[in-house]
Order: structure tokens, then sequence, then C-alpha cells
């Protein structure tokens, strides 16, 4: 491996700091004419491309300038347009959150709940699992009372109620066309409750 | 050159005036012609039920406006689409959405304009919901305005109403929580400025905020929905059933404090506020004190027993009726047998057997236990109106209310500070503050509870579970039991009729029924208090049923499991 000597790239070589320097006595005169020439003409070439570059971006600024407030105009009618359009969205849901809370008021479950033949259960009862044990008094059917008052009114008023109808008032027949149509709740005035002549129907089960 | 410096100088002022002097002045008066002011609507925060269920609600009503003086022929439509509307065809079209008469809008108009030739505004109708407006919005009648109203809805209707309060048509709160918790629930509207073009379009880039707007907060009850609606609707029913003048009905968590359902008789619909007498808008329940009467019975006992005067079986002869040696004579309300326990004086709710068994506290000592039940203070809920109750100073008390006190005659309480003394029987003697506010949830997130006083030792566990004991006696021994009776569940209770203040110092000749109740009896896990004032059978019979109805469905509702004890069935003579 000492066969290799360690040399140097000559672009690596260590440069000179004080190097010839050929003097003008040693350029001849029809040298330094040429050189004169070409030092005039580069000279001159770059004024004359920076003042079309400097007016080239100048003109590209204000095309890009107008370009870029026409988009920003046509997003501000993009904008107007949606910010009306999530007005009208938030206006919509406003109205069905407020349906939605009236519906799911403890009036109108307990309303409907009884028109649909359903009475409330006040003596509960549990079956223990683990050895079949019934905690509490189970008590027929027959001996459940009403709640809300036998002429389909509640003594806790809700006046958001007003003109809600009962489940059971809208035929049932005219209940899926009406759906279909206009989706809309057919206003129909509060029918009298469902009549149990032979007690309760969900109590004859197998 | 003295020419030029003077005018420089009359330049150079001129500019420091305009830049630097005037600045501010120039800035807001170029800024009023190129921008436009609006308000940034901030919703009120909502009130919720403990379980999150919608009480109160932030809504946008509309006010419907129009311009008299412009109401003429319209075209409607676009293109080769349009058809002429006539005033009168269109106002049609406004009444039947409105529900209003046409009469009643072209009188308006017709009057507007005899007022006013010129007149330019006046009102449709107000405060309309967000359908009625779409609709009218669609109508394309442009002598048509609408405003905004940032507006309240109540979706349960009167279900907690006497609770929640109300607010006014300009947002502002009038009444129960919506005034008290108003730190809470308010919001604050912000302000802005913007620019718009000349078709009206705001300029992107040029709204700037002024003042941020603050969302309100939302307001968490202990009040469970649908109990609080069950206890009302169980309360009017027999309110009406026996024509009484006002109901109270109570449910307290005897582990927590918390009120999960106050219920008022009559009840006020926020919705519609004017519909119920402004003396039946707030909560009797937490405003109108009465003589508690024999339900102040279970208190003694607790103080007697607690000082270790007496116990369950301790022996007392008393007569129905009795002078005692201070002069002050006491009656009971039914003829009993003379020999009876301390568990048959609450059977029998015996005054006389109260008062001779009481006897033996100084009266220093009942104020300290009375005050340390919440008697004659405001509960921790601070309810809007809310009252302290009476209660006197032991100097104060004459030779007979030494011994009406004992059965509650001589001072008055509110139902809630009557369940809080219940609630610290059934807790092993520790009153815990009264709440009804859960917490209050700012729109950013952060909880904020409310400041609540120590919890208060006022007897021993041993004295509270011997009274609670003995209060299952009187339901499984006294005359209302089998109406008080839920099968499989241990119940303890006290009944109690007082004579009402004619409010001139007198009794007047009516009555205020109660009936106080723990469940279940072995752990009591609720109170329910249930009072009726002037029914018309005069008897705590008449609040039974509600309480009894009241009583299964909170077991329902929380899910209480039957007792697998029974009852002790103390000895009621001797």
């Amino acid at each position: 491996m000492s066969l290799i000597a360690p040399v140097r790239r000559p672009d690596l070589q260590p440069r000179r700091h004080l190097v010839p320097v050929a003097t003008s006595t040693s350029l001849s005169a029809s040298d330094s004419g040429v050189l004169a020439a070409r030092k005039t003409r580069t000279r001159r070439r770059p004024r004359a491309f920076f003042a079309v570059v400097t007016a080239g971006v100048m003109f590209g600024v204000m095309v890009a300038q107008m370009l870029l407030s026409v988009a920003l105009e046509s997003g501000a009618y993009e904008i107007a347009h949606l910010q009306s359009a999530n007005k009208e969205a938030s206006r919509s849901y406003q109205e069905m959150t407020e349906d939605i809370d009236r519906l799911a008021s403890p009036q109108h479950l307990a309303l409907n709940a009884e028109a649909l033949g359903m009475l409330s259960n006040n003596t509960p009862a549990y079956l223990r699992l683990s050895d079949g044990a019934i905690l509490g008094a189970p008590t027929s059917g027959a001996g459940f009372a009403r709640l809300v008052s036998s002429d389909g009114g509640t003594l806790v008023p809700n006046s958001l109620l007003a003109n809600v109808p009962l489940v059971t008032s809208a035929p049932s027949s005219a209940r899926g066309e009406s759906m279909s149509t206009s989706g809309a709740p057919t206003l129909v005035a509060p029918a009298a409750p469902v009549a149990l002549a032979n007690g309760l129907p969900g109590l004859a089960t197998h | 050159m003295l020419v030029v410096v003077i005018f420089f100088a009359v330049v150079v002022v001129r500019l420091i005036d305009i830049q630097i002097v005037r600045a501010a002045e120039y800035d807001a008066a170029s800024a009023g012609k190129m921008s436009l002011p609006a308000t940034i609507y901030a919703p009120r925060g909502d009130i919720t039920d403990a379980n999150g269920a919608i009480l109160a609600d932030a809504i946008l009503k509309y006010d419907i406006t129009m311009s008299p003086r412009n109401a003429r022929e319209f075209e409607r439509g676009s293109g080769d689409q349009t058809q002429k509307v006539s005033t009168e065809q269109a106002v049609s079209e406004i009444a039947s959405l409105t529900g209003q008469k046409p009469e009643e809008i072209l009188g308006s108009i017709a009057s507007s304009l005899a007022a006013n030739p010129n007149a330019d505004f006046a009102y449709v109708k107000r405060g309309v919901d967000v359908e009625t407006f779409r609709a009218l919005n669609n109508l394309e009648i442009p002598w048509l305005y609408f405003e905004q109203i940032p507006s309240r809805a109540y979706p349960n209707g009167s279900v907690a109403g006497n609770l929640l309060g109300y607010v006014g048509s300009d947002g502002t709160a009038l009444g129960g929580l919506e005034l008290t918790q108003d730190a809470c629930l308010a919001g604050k509207n912000g302000q802005e400025t913007y620019e718009r073009g000349a078709d009206g379009v705001r300029i992107p880039g040029s709204t700037v905020t002024s003042v941020a707007a603050k969302q309100g907060s939302k307001l968490r009850l202990t009040i469970d929905s649908d109990l609080q609606w069950y206890a009302q609707q169980t309360l009017a029913t027999q309110a009406k059933a026996q024509d009484a003048r006002f109901g109270i009905a109570v449910v307290l968590e005897v582990k927590t404090g918390k009120l999960r359902a106050v219920a008022d008789y009559p009840s006020v619909d926020p919705n519609n506020v004017d519909a119920t007498p402004e003396q039946y808008r707030g909560s009797y329940a937490f405003a109108a004190p009465y003589e508690p009467g024999s339900t102040m019975k279970s208190l003694t006992s607790a103080m007697i027993v607690d000082k270790g005067l007496a116990d369950f079986s301790s022996k007392v002869d008393a007569p129905s009726l009795m002078e005692f040696p201070n002069g002050a004579r006491v009656k009971d309300s039914s003829t009993h047998v003379p020999n009876l326990t301390l568990q048959g004086v609450l059977v029998e709710s015996s005054n006389v057997g109260m008062s001779l068994f009481g006897e033996g506290l100084s009266p220093d000592q009942r104020f300290d236990y009375m005050t340390k039940f919440g008697l004659g203070q405001p509960t921790a809920v601070g309810f809007l109106g809310e009252s302290a109750g009476i209660m006197y100073d032991p100097e104060q008390w004459d030779n007979q209310t030494f011994y009406n006190l004992f059965f509650g005659q001589g001072l008055a309480a509110t139902a809630v500070q009557m369940a809080g003394a219940y609630q610290a029987i059934g807790n092993d003697g520790v009153r815990l503050p009264v709440r009804l506010v859960e917490d209050c949830t700012s729109s950013e997130g952060s909880v904020s509870t409310p400041a609540l006083p120590e919890p208060v030792r006022v007897v021993s566990a041993g004295a509270a579970k011997e009274v609670t004991g003995m209060l299952e006696g009187v339901v499984t021994h006294g005359w209302l039991g089998p109406q008080l009776t839920i099968p499989g569940y241990r119940v303890a209770a006290k009944t109690g009729t007082a004579e009402m203040s004619a409010g001139d110092g007198t009794y007047s000749t009516s009555f205020i029924v109660s009936i106080a109740g723990l469940i279940p009896a072995e752990d009591p896990q609720y109170v329910v208090l249930v009072t009726l004032a002037n029914p018309a059978s005069n008897s705590s019979a008449a609040v039974a049923p509600v309480i009894h109805d009241l009583m299964e469905q909170v077991i329902k509702q929380y899910r209480i499991q039957p007792s697998t004890s029974n009852s002790p069935y103390w000895p009621v003579t001797y």
C-alpha cells in the first residue's frame, strides 16, 4: 500500500496568494481594442434586459393582482351564498329541534301511550334468576289506572303541543299517503282515546 | 424664503392635526361611511334536567312588519312567469299563515295611513316561529319585512315551569331560575363591522370584530323531567278532585340532597305565562311557608331519642285532652287509649303524648335542634323569593307555644325545608344542603358547581334509625296504612294536618294537609313529601293517593329493589 503515494487532486491544490499578472504593456493594441469593445457591449445589454424584466414583472404582478381580486370577488359571492345557505340550514335545524323536543315532552308521550291503550303498572315486581324468587307483589293489569285525564287532556299544560295530533288520530290508510306526498304531519283534531272493552290488548299473550 | 417656511409650517401643522390630533375622529367618520355595523347574536344557554333533557332552549322568533305606504299591487315571479298580486290577495295570504283575519291587517294598514300618509312601519304580527316566517318569506311580498328576535322555548311546557321562570319578549330574565341563574345563562352579544359592495355582498377581509360574542352557559338541574311531570300530573289530578287551593310535591334524594322533583299546583307554562295568575308563577314549594303540623312530630321524636329521654318502647299516660301546669291546653284530634308507647304516640299522632315526652327538652336545646334541621333559614338553593319560614327565639315562646311547637304549630316551614329535615332523618342524622342546580357548563366546556355549605350532624345515626323505624310503624299500624302500603317495599311516613293562618294572626277554618315519607325504610333513598292546601276532605287522607303513586313512580324510576327484610312492628300500647 505504501506504493501509492498521496497525490492531491489538481483542483484542490493550494492556490498561491500571489500570482503573476499580465500588464497592459504585455497586451497588443489590437487585443486591447477588442477587449474594450466587448466590455462596453456586456455593460449595455443588462440595462435593457433589466428594464424589460422589471416592466414584465410589474405587468405580471398587475395581472396577477387583477386575477387574484377577480378570484376573491367571485369567492365573495360564494361566501355570501354559503352563508345564506348556512342560515337556512340553521333555521331548518332549529325548526326540527323544536319539533323533536316538544314531541319528546312527557305530556306528548303520555297522551300518545294512553291513546294507544298503554297503562302504567304501579306495582313493580322482580323475578330473581338465581332462585326464582318473586320480589315484590305482582298484580294483574285490571287494577292499572290511567294517568292522564279521560278527556284526552293533560293537567300539565304545554302550549307548544296545541296543534300536534295524537298518533291515533290520523287514519292509518291516509297516513302513508300524506307522508309520501308532503312529508308533513296532517293536522287532525285529537280523537277520543281508544275504548278498551275487553281489558288490555297487550295482556293477551301466550 | 420666509414665505416658504411659513407655507411648510402651515402644512406640517395641518398634517399633525389630521394624522395625530383628530385621527380617531376621522377614522370613525370614514369607517362610518364605508362599513356597516352588525350584532353577532350570542344565544342564551339551555336549561336541562339531570339527564340532559332540554327544559329551556334559545330559539329565534320573527317580528313581521310592513310598510303601509308601499302596500300596493306588485308583480311576483321572474321572466315570463310574473303575475300581478293585489294588496287584498297578499293580505289574505299573510293572514292565512299568521292565523289572523285579513280585515285585521287591512285595518292596520288603513289606520297607519290615516295617522300618517307616509307611514313606513307597522307590525303585522310579533314573535312568529321559523315555519311561519319561512312561509311568509316565500310569498315575496316587497312591502313585508322581518326582524329576528332572540327568544326562548320551553319544549316540556309547564313541566318544572314554576322552577324555570321565564324571560320577557326583550330577552331579559323575569322569574325563577332564569333570573337567579342569569349569570350562568346569559349570553353576551358581539359587535362587528363589515363593508359591502353595491350589490350587498360582503367584501372579503373587511370584517372587523370589535366585541366578541359570548354564548350563554348551559345550566343543568338536579330535576328529573319525567318524574317531575309525573309528580305534577298526579298532584294536579288530586288537587282538582279535592278542589285544593294549591299543592306541592317534593322528591329529595336522601344520600345527595338533590331535589329530583318539585311540583307545584297550579303550574305555569313558561311558553304562555299569561294563562296563569301572577301569584302562581313562582314556586310555593320554596316561597310559601306553612305550619307543618304533625309531620313535625318526627323531628321532635328524633330530638327526644337523641337526648336519650325515651326510645320507641317508652311509656306515657296520655289522655286525649290535657291542661299542663303552665296553663297550656293540648288536645288531640281523635280519641285514643291513654297507655301509649312513643311508637304509639306517633301512630295515634297524639299531641298530648308528644308534649309529655318532649317536656324534658329545654327550649334552647329544641331551638338548636330545629336550626340544625334547617328550619328558620332559607335552604342552600336560594330560590327566587324563597322564604326562611317563621321560627321564633325561645324568649318569644309563650306557654302555649312551648307545647304547640312539639306538634308543628307556632312555626312555619316551606315544603322544601321539611323535606330537608326528613332527609336528615333518612341519612343517619346528617342533613345535606338541598340542591336544585347540578352545574353550569360554559360553551368552552368549563364546569362550575354551586358553592354549598357543609353537611350538618343533627342527631345521632342511632336516633335517626329509630325514628325511621317508628315512622314505618305509622304505616304498618296507622289508620292510613292501607293507603300508604306498597307491596314488597318498606315505607316510613308521617301525616300532618295543620290549621292554616288566616293572614291576620288568627287561624282560618281551612287546613293544610301533608304526608312526608321515606323509601325504602330499611335504607332510605328518597324523601317524598306531598302537601295540599284546603282540600275538600280537610284530612291528610287527601294526599295519601298522591304520595302513594309518587313513591311507586320513584321506585320504578330509580329501580329501587324490593325490601328483603320485614318491618319492625314495635308495640303501640303497653
